[in-house]
């Protein structure tokens, strides 16, 4: 291999956060040398990828670094027939395409056309295409749905879940259905990621794919699991060196300390037996949060880290909300199932489905906080959209007032919290701390910082 | 050793494991790196049997360490002879104490565990540390000396290096992530479920008193139910068990209706083999309408 490309790749990946020590490059290079009839890339990746999930990165590197070069000679002829090919199928009337917003008609129920092959999706969507997407001031995700829409994706899974539905498809069908489908949208993700990086001349856009950046919302389910394994270590980290506090006591164990300090004050003549015990930290937890839809995906990820938590706190209580409140302690210790269950039930059952942070920190004031010790700290995870109803920052204020802490976590990047419906600037005064936290890395900032 | 991964994956076949070429490279170079192996992958997909096959293969003598929560120092490295320790002390009651208290602390008086058996062995041996992530982090670090020098270090008697590199190799069932550290020291596997074509040349190989018909059946019909949200999908070795005991009830083929009661063998949780006997009607439909 060129040894410029290959240092290219390292520097690539490392910006991209996969790890690669000194000693694997050079463990690489003596590979690559000793074995030259040996696939490149099967080499590369199996010395300098540790972890499965940096796969897909190294696809992605490996392509724009390695691939790429040799196939920049492509003419201008083949992009050309590319430019004509989407032309044609944005002209196709009635193809219509759920929530993209197409506008030409419904979605087909019967027919289940063709689709872009995932091999095909390069030669398919030409890459000036994705620059003016990309160009626009996107964001990725817009951007993906954008090509989805044009080479009538939706439509198509539509179309095949329909007639897996009515039975005009079995299942070993259904499940090839199923895979071509994510080997599509895995070449969509990594061709848009490409022409980013190309555009930007940056491997950011890369980075801003690692489950570590990305928002908790878009993650895929293998990625979640990751998460949460990450959630579990830094829990197990926190929980072998508990916030504990010593605090004095008529029993426990002899404070050395106090006496001697006491003892000083009566010219060491006279002196008291005094006594500690340790003390937990935070006495008390009570965690608010927001399950409206936009928020769904985030409760998810607090509510495992309570769960890999609890055994640090004296108390834990549990809330959820959308437009009241209801008491969920009892049903997250069980297991995801049962409290996505809840609600689910519960959210269709009794709320509007839009959040009204006023009317719950009332309802929270007026009827909980009794309960709820000075000592305790109280962590909302909400992005404070209130639906332009009144924010009531009184009820918040009294919280505030009561208890030991206030911690608002917010899903929504800083600069949206100044939108129109949203009250987090008048709702930030009464906080202790106010963290963004979209992404497995802000989390993990929390963890460190505020448990 | 091997002068390819071909000639790796013939050896390995011969000893009745089947590997394909991309994990038959990946632990070709591990070899040639002489460096550790960790295989990742979910339960039953025979990363444990890869260990054993390679240990006959190349002809080493196999130390197994099998990990849990729990797995110290004292289990997994080294412990001292304390009765031993006490007899030698009780024998020289009359010597002096300065000749002796040097003399406790010595070779002799020490229990070596797996991983010190490895290190002192004289003979090459192949160490299988296996479901490594069932063992706490501290023993994952403690590994680490170990996985990059081929050495450990005992306070008393100080550092021990391997008089023959041993070949290491560690299994994972993904319960937890490992640290940078130890994925850094290790070439890195992961080995899925494998392909029908695969999984029916394994059985031929596994079981040869199957019939043809009745392998292919079990293959597809096991790859059918991998694809079901189980809590526990059937493993090779499960599949393999499934089809010798369809071939006990002298079944030439696989029938949907008449696989009530066997289904056990294939699938270990009582709510996985309700949600397979529910979907067994729809796929017996599917057959009858085709």
């Amino acid at each position: 291999m060129d040894g410029w490309k290959f240092i290219r790749l390292v520097q690539a990946m490392r910006q991209a956060s996969v790890s690669i020590s000194s000693q694997d490059i050079q463990d690489a290079q003596t590979c690559l040398q000793r074995y030259p009839y040996l696939s490149e890339k099967l080499i590369t990746r199996s010395i300098l990828i540790h972890r499965p999930q940096d796969y897909s990165i190294f696809e992605t590197v490996w392509r724009i670094i390695i691939e790429d070069l040799t196939s920049s000679e492509r003419g201008s002829e083949e992009n050309d027939r590319k430019e004509m090919i989407i032309e044609n199928q944005d002209s196709s009337i009635g193809i219509g395409g759920q929530g993209v917003g197409r506008g030409y008609g419904g979605i087909s129920l019967t027919q289940k056309g063709p689709i872009v092959d995932a091999v095909e999706v390069s030669r398919q969507i030409p890459a000036s295409r994705i620059e003016e997407l990309i160009s626009s001031g996107n964001q990725f995700e817009d951007c993906f749905k954008a090509i989805l829409a044009n080479i009538d994706y939706y439509s198509w899974i539509n179309s095949y879940d329909l007639a897996y539905q009515r039975g005009q498809l079995i299942e070993e069908e259904w499940y090839q259905h199923q895979n071509s489908r994510d080997c599509l949208l895995q070449e969509i993700r990594q061709l848009l990621i490409s022409v980013q990086v190309t555009q930007e001349n940056s491997w950011e856009p890369l980075v801003r794919q690692h489950w570590m950046f990305k928002s908790l919302s878009s993650l895929t389910e293998s990625e979640k699991a990751l998460v949460k394994s990450s959630i579990r270590k830094w829990a197990r980290k926190l929980a072998i060196r508990p916030g504990f506090h010593w605090v004095k006591s008529r029993q426990g164990t002899v404070d050395i300390t106090q006496i001697v300090r006491q003892s000083v004050q009566w010219n060491g003549v006279l002196f008291r037996l005094c006594f500690r015990r340790r003390k937990l930290r935070a006495a008390e937890l009570v965690v608010l949060c927001d399950i409206s839809n936009s928020m769904a995906s985030f409760v998810e990820f607090l509510i495992y880290l309570v769960t890999c938590l609890r055994d640090r706190f004296r108390k834990v209580r549990v809330f959820f909300f959308i437009d009241s409140i209801w008491d969920i302690t009892n049903f997250i210790w069980d297991d995801d199932q049962s409290f996505k269950q809840e609600i689910q039930s519960w959210g269709h059952k009794v709320s509007s489905g839009f959040s009204d942070y006023g009317a719950v920190f009332k309802e929270f004031a007026t009827k909980i906080l009794t309960d709820v010790t000075a000592r305790a700290t109280v962590v909302i995870l909400g992005d404070a959209k209130n639906n332009y109803r009144p924010a009531q920052t009184e009820y918040l204020a009294q919280i505030s007032e009561h208890v030991r802490k206030v911690v608002w976590l917010n899903p929504l990047d800083t600069v949206e919290w100044s939108e129109r419906d949203n009250q987090m600037k008048d709702y930030q005064k009464y906080c202790s701390k106010v963290y963004r936290c979209r992404s497995a890395n802000d989390l993990q900032k929390v963890v460190r910082d505020f448990l | 050793m091997f002068t390819s991964p071909l000639n790796l994956a013939q050896a390995l076949e011969k000893e009745g494991y089947l590997i394909d070429e991309e994990t038959a490279t990946t632990l070709f170079l591990s070899l040639a790196l002489k460096k550790p192996c960790l295989i990742e992958g979910p339960a039953g997909v025979g990363k444990t049997q890869l260990a054993l096959a390679l240990a006959r293969v190349v002809n080493r003598r196999l130390i197994r360490l099998q990990c849990y929560e729990g797995l110290d120092i004292n289990k997994a490295l080294y412990d001292w002879n304390y009765a031993k320790q006490l007899l030698r002390l009780q024998l020289a009651k009359t010597v002096e104490w300065n000749e002796i208290k040097d003399d406790l602390y010595s070779e002799e008086f020490i229990l070596s565990r797996p991983l010190l058996e490895s290190i002192l062995s004289s003979e090459p041996v192949l160490l299988l540390i296996d479901e490594l992530d069932k063992s706490d982090e501290e023993f994952e670090s403690f590994l680490l000396e170990l996985l990059a020098e081929f050495q450990v270090s005992i306070p008393e008697l100080g550092t021990l290096s391997s008089k023959t590199k041993p070949i290491v190799i560690l299994t994972s069932n993904n319960s937890r992530d490992f640290s940078d550290a130890l994925r850094r020291r290790c070439i890195h596997i992961y080995l899925g479920y494998p392909s029908l074509e695969r999984e029916i040349s394994i059985l031929a190989s596994q079981a040869p008193e199957l019939s043809e018909q009745l392998i292919q059946d079990v293959c597809g019909f096991v790859s059918r139910v991998r694809k079901l949200p189980l809590q526990k999908l059937p493993s090779v070795s499960e599949t393999i068990d499934f089809a010798r005991a369809l071939n006990v009830l002298q079944k030439e083929e696989l029938n949907y209706g008449e696989l009530m009661g066997t289904l056990s063998v294939l699938l270990k949780y009582p709510k996985d083999i309700a949600k397979l006997e529910e979907r067994l009607k729809k796929w017996e439909s599917e057959k009858r309408s085709k």
